[in-house]
């Protein structure tokens, strides 16, 4: 039985747990680098960065964040009193987080390159008979394909020198990659089928 | 058959074979396609697997060995060459991969060239190159000659001189395949361009950028269709998801 | 060894990669070397047709011919005896019986001189028969000359003082000059009928032929005492001596004029010769640089590049001179005049081993700097370079390009072909002009060789027609070689362009052009050489033409016939050409294209 496209980003859901972007906390704090700011003013920024991927973090992920920052000493939240608007509070870089922040800039390790989970997910189905590995290849490729056409679209919609067109840039190289990579996948276990 | 009317091109059992006895090859063996009015598709496949031959066969610039070809209402392999000529003058744009574009004839004469074949004043046709070299981007570059131009602007220059004489379909052969990245993102946005204003492209490529943004993706191997999908683009959220932004 | 098998390998592989290329290159070579051999050819003059004949007919070195006065009886075994016996005489023939007639045939009437003469081959002066046999009662023999003159054909019947005799035979001679440089012309007939044609006004006379025992000093002969004592007898009306080389000079004035017409005409040959061979080469050079760059790419060095190189040329220019050669030899007597009075006279000959040392060393040469540039600028450029970059990049002619565009699709195609490639064209126009040339030259002279037949004719005279009814036919073979030539270079020249078009013919016809519109476009290429062509050669035919026969008149041929020449050879061009370009208009556009 095939899922369809749709229901497939539910169960993927749970195994993307361990996707999660660890970083939040460590942009958050780069941010606060040049000046405090407002919660809300933080959002923008990110908003900026990230154009359309951005929707993934909803308001209340920051301020979460920003409270765990906090507890952990590396902000401080101030509160300005005006007269014409209601409390916000503001928060500022401590000297813990400004060194957290270098070490963040200097770290030079790169996100995990091969997608070894799938692979083993091929190596599993075709040892044990439980799916054709082929098909598993043809499925995924199908989900990638949907990924890279929407990335290029919202390529194609970014305005000439966006940052966040160059994010997606990004993102279309690496989905283009990982199809080339099953492309590989498919032709080698159609050559095993064969035997 | 399907949407016979609203069809602009249609092949039924085309099939190609080149060399005789034991090197006899099938470059193309019994494919069978309907393309529609502003439709765009992409055939993929491996190296040799007969895409480039499928396309020439399309645009009359090869005969097949078998089979049918019904473009705007005319069967090709009935046509003559000088038929075959002038149904590509009115009715298909070829965009090849290295370019072919003529050295020493600038960016506007390069252009004009289809209309003046056709028989276009040499004023109109220079009016519709200035038009069309402003619809690919490069209104400034119009008196440069290919030497002075990079890949992506010698390959958008090839695209508008296939525009030149109003085609019913674009045939583009591995349009990327001599681009680099930013070069291909060019072209692809002009593709875009040209989806949305309602040509009908049929696309043969290696990139899986292109065979993304189109409306129906034909996987070929070895002379055949083996493979037809119609993407439908995810949500920015699953977008996020497969980038590793997620809650 | 190893080294040898590589490079041979390579030339052949080369060779059956493109055997199209090579085979036009190879046609080439043959035109040219064939053109070669035949100027070479015909420029040497045959070594002394006179000394052949001579020696073949046992011609003699003094004869003397006398005419008893009317009424006059005389023996001629005693009044010759003495001469016979003479000291300085080595051998001797006759007296053979002379009889002076009229040779009358439907509309003409010459003087003629009959000698009897016996089927017994006489010591001296025997007579070489060309045609038909030799003499019988009723049969006459005609000298060469006199036959060709007269167009005479055996089996004629001819009146000799109104006695009907049937022409058995023609035959070659050396006592007297030809007709019609000496008068009377001379036939045999059988001593029965010399003796029948003499009438009492006009008697019998003799003939003695001599071989001297030093021809050299026949002068001295003439004042010899036998001789004087002949000369005294009082019987004779008159006496005539000739020497042999007097004969000798008066037949060389005659092939003189055909040297000369022959001798312009070989040069021409030459240079189309030339002109073709700089079409080829030029063509190849271009190729041979791609390959140079490849070789060096695939780690050859410059040496052997130039070996592999070398070798190639070589091969197919000795094949291709050898071919030509063959040629040359089997086309070359076709421009004997067949009879002509002298054997060998017409001064062409097999071709002698100087000339195919000449013609075997020019291919060689050719071969040689086919090979020197390419390779030449293959060790000076970089390899990247040689690959990148094979052939010239075509010029840009902004004007052209403009005007071009206002022009129906073939001549916009054939404009801008031209412009790419200049040269080519120039080329391709330098070899029509040759043959326009020539054959405008050809034209000139059989206009005035007319002319001055008509004003001989009306003089009564028919001296001037069969020297120029020989050097017209020289001339009209010799263009024929040339027009071939021409056509087959012209051929050539555009199976080239063809070839060197092919990518933008084959563009031009994926961008919408018709296969017809891209044959005219090769065709129209080819007509502009033609059209310069023919502007340049009819003026300059008449400028060779007064160098070479300037002394057979002043007038030119008719305006109308010199226009005429312009539509002409456009026609031939074009129908020529026509046929390569429309093999190169049909072919696979795909296949082109897709080989990029």
């Amino acid at each position: 039985m095939r899922p369809d496209p749709a229901s497939a980003t539910e169960p993927r859901a749970a195994a993307s747990a361990s996707y999660q972007l660890n970083v939040v906390q460590e942009v958050l704090l780069a941010l606060l680098a040049s000046e405090p700011a407002h919660g809300y003013q933080l959002q923008a920024r990110l908003q900026l960065a990230l154009g359309p991927l951005a929707d993934a973090l909803n308001g209340g992920h920051v301020y979460v964040t920003l409270s765990r920052l906090e507890k952990a000493g590396l902000v401080v939240a101030g509160e300005i009193h005006r007269s014409d608007r209601p409390n916000r509070k503001v928060y500022e870089l401590t000297a813990a987080g400004r060194e957290r922040v270098l070490a963040w800039l200097e770290d030079v390790s790169w996100p995990k390159p091969a997608p070894a989970e799938f692979h083993l997910k091929m190596v599993a189905a075709a040892a044990a008979g439980l799916a054709d590995p082929v098909r598993l290849v043809g499925l995924q490729r199908h989900q990638l394909l949907s990924g890279l056409r929407e990335a290029q679209r919202a390529v194609l919609a970014e305005p000439e020198g966006s940052v966040a067109g160059l994010l997606l840039e990004g993102v279309v190289l690496r989905l283009q990659a990982d199809l080339r990579w099953l492309e590989q996948c498919a032709r080698f276990w159609d050559a095993r089928k064969g035997r | 058959m399907m949407g016979a009317n609203a069809s602009v091109l249609s092949a039924r059992e085309l099939c190609k074979d080149y060399g005789k006895g034991s090197a006899l090859v099938h470059a193309v063996a019994g494919i069978s396609l309907d393309v529609a009015a502003g439709e765009s598709v992409a055939i993929v496949g491996p190296s040799g697997c007969g895409k480039s031959t499928l396309l020439y066969l399309l645009g009359g610039l090869e005969r097949p060995s078998a089979g049918t070809i019904c473009l705007a209402g005319r069967q090709l392999e009935r046509l003559p060459e000088t038929g075959l000529a002038r149904l590509r003058r009115e009715s298909v744009g070829f965009v090849f991969q290295a370019f072919h574009l003529v050295d020493e004839l600038t960016a506007h004469e390069n252009i004009e060239l289809p209309a003046l074949l056709a028989g276009s004043s040499p004023r109109g046709a220079r009016r519709r190159a200035h038009e069309l070299l402003e619809q690919v981007g490069l209104a400034d570059r119009g008196s440069h000659l290919p030497s002075a131009l990079s890949g992506g602007e010698r390959q958008r220059v090839a695209i508008a001189r296939a525009l030149v004489d109003e085609p019913l379909v674009v045939l583009a052969d591995e349009p990327t395949g001599n681009l680099d990245s930013g070069a291909t993102t060019e072209v692809l946005r002009l593709f875009d361009q040209l989806h949305a204003n309602g040509q009908t492209l049929v696309v043969v490529t290696h990139d899986e950028r292109i065979a993304a943004t189109a409306d129906r993706l034909i996987s070929m191997r070895d002379g055949a269709f083996v493979d037809e999908t119609r993407l439908v683009g995810g949500s920015p959220r699953s977008l996020s998801a497969m980038v590793g932004l997620e809650r | 060894m190893g080294r040898m098998l590589l490079v041979s390998r390579l030339v052949i592989g080369d060779v059956k990669r493109r055997p199209i290329q090579s085979a036009l290159l190879l046609a080439v070579i043959v035109t040219t070397t064939t053109t070669l051999t035949l100027g070479l050819t015909l420029r040497h003059v045959a070594k002394s047709p006179f000394a052949r004949t001579k020696a073949e007919t046992r011609g003699p070195d003094f004869v003397v011919e006398t005419q008893p006065k009317p009424g006059a009886r005389v023996a001629p075994g005693r009044a010759f005896a003495t001469l016979l016996r003479a000291p300085g005489v080595a051998a001797s023939s006759g007296p053979f019986p002379l009889a002076f007639v009229r040779l009358t045939e439907p509309g003409v009437d010459v003087p003629v001189d009959a000698e009897g003469r016996t089927t017994t081959p006489s010591a001296v002066n025997r007579p070489l028969v060309t045609a038909g046999g030799w003499v019988r009662p009723g049969g006459a023999v005609i000298e060469q000359g006199l036959a060709n003159t007269l167009g005479l054909h055996v089996g004629d019947r001819i009146g000799l003082h109104g006695h009907s005799f049937r022409v058995v035979g023609f035959a070659l001679q050396t006592e007297q000059p030809l007709y019609p440089e000496c008068t009377p012309g001379l036939a045999w007939v059988t001593p029965t009928d010399a003796a029948r044609l003499a009438t009492p006004a006009n008697p019998l006379g003799y003939e003695v032929d001599l071989r001297l025992t030093d021809p050299y000093n026949d002068w001295r002969f003439s004042n010899s005492a036998a001789l004087t004592t002949v000369s005294n007898e009082p019987a004779w009306a008159t006496l005539t001596t000739q020497v042999w080389e007097g004969t000798r000079d008066e037949d060389y004035r005659v092939v003189k004029i055909d040297q000369k017409a022959l001798f312009v005409g070989g040069w021409l040959l030459g240079l189309l010769a030339i002109a073709s061979i700089a079409v080829a080469v030029g063509g190849r050079m271009a190729e041979q640089t791609r390959r140079v760059g490849l070789l060096k790419a695939v780690g050859a060095t410059p040496r052997l590049v130039a070996v592999i190189l070398l070798s190639e040329n070589m091969a197919l220019a000795l094949a291709g001179a050898a071919v030509g050669i063959v040629a040359g030899w089997l086309i070359a007597p076709s421009f004997a005049d067949p009879g002509s009075g002298l054997l060998g006279a017409s001064p062409v000959s097999a071709p002698t081993a100087i000339t195919i040392v000449e013609v075997a060393l020019a291919a060689i040469a050719v071969a040689a700097a086919a090979t020197i540039i390419p390779a030449a600028r293959g060790a000076r450029t970089s390899t990247i370079g040689a690959l990148r970059d094979p052939v010239r990049p075509p010029r840009r002619r902004p004007r052209t390009i403009r005007l071009s565009a206002w022009l129906p699709v073939p001549l916009l195609l054939g404009l801008r072909l031209v412009a790419r490639r200049p040269r080519r064209t120039v080329l391709s126009a330098a070899s029509l002009a040759t043959a326009v040339t020539m054959i405008v030259a050809g034209l000139t002279l059989r206009y005035q060789l007319d002319i001055n037949q008509q004003t001989h004719n009306a003089a009564g005279l028919m001296q001037g027609s069969a020297i120029g009814g020989r050097v017209t036919h020289l001339v009209f073979l010799l263009g024929v070689v040339l027009v071939v030539l021409a056509a087959t270079s012209a051929i050539l020249t555009t199976w080239a362009t063809v070839i060197d078009a092919d990518r933008s013919t084959a563009l031009a016809r994926a961008l919408g052009a018709t296969p017809r519109q891209v044959t005219s476009a090769l065709t129209t290429t080819q007509l502009l050489a033609g059209l310069v062509a023919a502007c340049i050669g009819i003026p300059a035919g008449l400028v060779i033409y007064q160098l070479a026969g300037g002394d057979v008149g002043k007038a030119n041929p008719p305006l109308w016939a010199l226009l005429a020449v312009v539509p002409c050879t456009l026609a031939a061009v074009a129908a020529l050409t026509s046929i390569p370009a429309r093999l190169g208009a049909n072919r696979s556009v795909a296949d082109v294209l897709r080989s990029e």
